[in-house]
């Protein structure tokens, strides 16, 4: 397979996101088709790698709880500052009284709920992978009988090592990505020059 | 291993976390981990796609080296503030 670049090289930012929708796209659009397959191939076996040894509910959704429930903010009174301090709650539990609904809370408290999910932050480095992953984890993440919302859940939840491990695998993964994607788009960015 | 077979047996991938939780079989997962790093980290690191597997070999086996040195210290550091 060659490994060179084309004549007219695309532009960084087209590479950089081609290398972020498919592992190795990048460099696949340079034409260095053999570095585009070891790196794409790489990186994807570690995500999947990760999603078998923690099970798809080590990855962790920002605006789901870990059952798969919408997290909705809701504001009561108010603090020493003027702000109101806020609570969560599933989108399926009663709101407490008093209280008042603000809306889901990737809308209403963004950084908070990221800074509670730092992994998610790595993990999304992948692509729509991830994103069609963090679905499956909050489907497979419900109840397996629907009218019983204590019955057991459709997927089992890792803990301890072997949770950290999935979520490891698949937080590395989407570094490695991102390393990827810098450097593709720079070597876009260096053809371009020339 | 007889505590471990009902979970084995019940283990549906992707659904199911893997059953590796022994403190025997859980390190093993880190090979596969320190080899994808060093894929690649060389991939990236190479200009000719040739020498990656070599260099990636090379630096696998360091990183492995590496994280059991720095296991070695640590078990003795512990060992010796145990006493």
């Amino acid at each position: 397979m060659p490994d060179t670049p084309t004549s007219s090289p695309p532009a960084p930012a087209l590479v950089a996101l081609a290398a972020w929708v498919l592992p190795g796209a990048g460099y696949a659009l340079l034409g260095q088709y053999a570095r585009a397959i070891t790196i794409g191939t790489t990186i994807l076996l570690l995500f999947v790698l990760g999603l078998l040894i923690g099970g798809i509910r080590a990855l962790e959704v920002p605006g789901y709880n870990a059952h798969g429930g919408k997290l909705i903010s809701w504001v009561k009174g108010q603090n020493r500052n003027g702000g109101a301090p806020y609570g969560l709650r599933a989108s399926d539990a009663p709101l407490p009284p008093g209280a008042r609904e603000e809306g889901w809370v990737v809308v209403t408290h963004p950084l908070d709920e990221l800074r509670s999910k730092p992994w998610s932050i790595a993990q999304i480095m992948i692509g729509p992978i991830d994103v069609l992953c963090d679905w499956w984890s909050v489907v497979v993440s419900q109840p397996s009988d629907p009218n019983n919302p204590n019955s057991s859940r459709i997927a089992a939840r890792s803990h301890s090592r072997i949770n950290e491990l999935g979520v490891l695998f698949t937080a590395v993964a989407g570094m490695l990505n991102l390393l990827a994607i810098i450097d593709s788009s720079h070597r876009a960015g260096q053809l371009e020059a020339k | 291993m007889y505590f471990h077979l009902p979970a084995s047996l019940a283990f549906t991938p992707f659904l199911d976390p893997l059953p590796a939780w022994p403190d025997t079989v859980w390190p093993w997962l880190l090979l596969p981990l320190c080899l994808a790093v060093s894929i690649v980290y060389k991939s990236i690191r190479c200009k000719s796609m040739r020498q990656v597997p070599r260099e990636a070999g090379g630096l696998t086996i360091t990183i492995i080296l590496a994280m059991a040195a720095a296991a070695v210290v640590l078990a003795v550091v512990v060992r010796g503030l145990e006493r």
